[in-house]
């Protein structure tokens, strides 16, 4: 366990000193979070009637409610399936080094030459992926639900979000999805040997979300509570199977040896 | 009990054979070289003996610690050897004491000790200075050294040292042999991977000769004793007087005629190939040159890698 926790506070020190990587990671949250709140902001203040009912007519907005309560409770449900993206694109950025990127600095064989065990090494490597990702996917989703807040409320006057959905979504479906993408990432680059290579492999495996948020906004489907329970069973499956082939896959012997 | 056992190792990667049949043993406090051309096994079978991979047949015992076909060495082998690797491989943007720092917490010591530890071999290894500089501005010297400090961090019992000169520059290579020569001083139990004669006639008693299977293990001081040869051409047959002449001579150890020329075996060629010339020069011969021949441990490693050329070895 103290090794476990070495390797974790020497890969959060390595985060904190890269500021490109740190970057890297921010950028697409701080995408995903300003790009809705301006659209909102826009269209609650000076979109034309015709695409406000545009939207209404395409998301079945009740007309009863309000034109910026309506908008915005609109884009809360289409807008949560990308934030279900983030937890899984971040830990990619740093798991996928976490092997590979030994391999390149060689400083996988004086790993490997401690008495630190598979597990530990799996373990320490997986909390410093996935803490830092869920931080920053958590205070990109308060943010937005502060940012929708702000709009609404001068015509609703009480916050928006978050709803059940965003509560269970960032809560529970977001530290699964974490664990999938670290996962992923953990066992794509214990067999490709380019850290390059495993990010980009690990990265494919958000576009199925990204489809269903493509589908979802040409108003195809509307994600129900029930989807996202299914969902968060199906990715605490997969988070099971992965870890346990992330552990067996680091194989020391294999890991050194291999050479593509 | 020897602190090394080892016992047809064998390993091979898919269809090729790295090496097989390697047996030998290393005395506790004993510096042993591992000698053989690039590709010959000495880092598969220095990995085998460290405890990173398994040796697909044969055994060996470290410090201990079993090592047995299909099993790599446990995590108790590898708390009690230390490994230099051949690249340093360090974290760039971590200072040297927090790299250290690092390790020694890898191997089980808490933070505050493996501090105390990396502050004196840091210390030791005139890397004082530059411990709180990140990694990535060390020179190739420094990173080698701070990486014989990280395969002494946790006090092992036998330390393996894979090519722990290759790519330095002349000064660093000084350097670094210095330090290993402190070590074997200190009675430290060494295995040294290298293709370089000279390191190994400097720092080990023993030397295994690898190219994929052991060919041979020298005692490397009983081929130093033999000490240098050195060649000296005459304008004519040397004569009984002048060869009694040159055995006089006490850095000369031996004089043998050969034609128109002598072999002289010398103690230390810088001094007494002068005054081996002056004594000829005295005895009335005219000397035309003095042409240094190969030293015994080259020429045994040569002649066993002809050898294994010949066997289609991997020489």
């Amino acid at each position: 366990m103290r090794a476990a926790l070495a390797i974790v506070e020497k890969e959060l020190l390595e985060l904190r000193r890269s500021p490109l990587l740190i970057a890297s990671m921010l950028s697409l949250p701080a995408a995903v979070v300003a790009v809705p709140l301006l659209l909102l902001a826009y269209l609650a203040r000076a979109a034309p009637d015709q695409a406000v009912d545009f939207l209404r007519e395409l998301y079945q907005m009740p007309e009863s409610s309000s034109r910026v309560a309506a908008l915005a409770a609109v884009l809360a449900r289409q807008w949560l399936p990308l934030f279900l993206v983030l937890p899984i694109f971040l830990p990619i950025l740093i798991a996928a080094q976490s092997i590979g990127g030994e391999r390149e600095r060689h400083t996988l064989e004086p790993l490997l030459a401690t008495p630190v065990s598979t597990l530990s090494i799996v373990a320490g490597k997986s909390v410093a992926a996935v803490a830092p990702s869920l931080l920053i996917t958590w205070l990109s989703a308060l943010v937005f639900c502060g940012g929708v807040d702000l709009i609404v409320w001068p015509s609703l006057h009480r916050p928006l979000l978050p709803d059940f959905s965003w509560l269970f979504g960032t809560l529970v479906l977001c530290p699964l999805l974490a664990l999938f993408g670290n996962a992923t990432a953990v066992v794509v680059s214990a067999r490709v040997l380019d850290p390059r290579a495993a990010q980009n492999i690990a990265a494919m495996t958000v576009v199925p979300l990204l489809g269903l948020l493509v589908v979802q906004l040409a108003g195809r489907v509307s994600l129900s509570a029930h989807f996202y329970g299914a969902f968060a069973l199906l990715a605490a499956l997969a988070d099971v199977l992965l870890v346990a082939l992330a552990v067996k896959l680091f194989d020391r012997d294999a890991l050194l040896t291999r050479w593509r | 009990m020897p602190a090394i056992e080892a016992y047809r190792l064998a390993r091979s990667f898919g269809s090729r054979r790295a090496c097989w049949d390697v047996s030998f043993e290393v005395e506790r406090g004993e510096v042993f070289g591992l000698l053989g051309p690039n590709g010959a096994g000495k880092t598969t079978t220095l990995r085998m003996l460290a405890g990173l991979t398994a040796p697909d047949a044969g055994s060996a015992r470290v410090a201990g610690e079993l090592v047995e076909a299909g099993r790599a060495g446990s995590a108790r082998l590898r708390r009690r050897v230390g490994l230099l690797t051949e690249s340093p491989g360090f974290y760039d943007r971590l200072t040297a004491r927090e790299n250290l720092r690092y390790f020694g917490r890898l191997h089980g010591l808490a933070a505050h000790e493996a501090d105390r530890r990396g502050s004196r071999l840091l210390g030791r290894f005139s890397l004082g200075p530059h411990a709180d500089r990140p990694v990535a501005e060390l020179s190739r010297g420094m990173k080698q050294k701070l990486a014989i400090a990280r395969a002494l961090l946790h006090e092992p019992e036998v330390i393996f040292l894979d090519e722990p000169t290759v790519g330095l520059d002349p000064e660093a290579t000084r350097e670094v042999r210095a330090t290993v020569a402190q070590l074997a001083a200190e009675r430290a139990t060494i295995v040294l991977c290298t293709h370089h004669l000279d390191e190994v006639e400097r720092l080990c008693s023993r030397a295994a000769f690898i190219a994929g299977r052991l060919l041979a293990v020298h005692p490397v001081r009983e081929l130093s004793a033999e000490g240098r040869r050195v060649r000296v051409d005459l304008s004519s047959a040397a004569s009984p007087e002048m060869l009694a002449a040159l055995r006089a001579v006490p850095s000369v150890r031996g004089a043998r005629a050969e034609g128109a020329a002598i072999v002289l075996w010398l103690e230390a060629a810088e001094v007494a190939v002068p005054t081996a010339l002056a004594t000829l020069a005295a005895a009335g011969a005219r000397v035309q040159a003095a042409v240094p021949l190969r030293d015994p441990l080259e020429e045994a490693y040569l002649s066993l890698l002809a050898q294994a050329r010949a066997e289609g070895l991997p020489g």
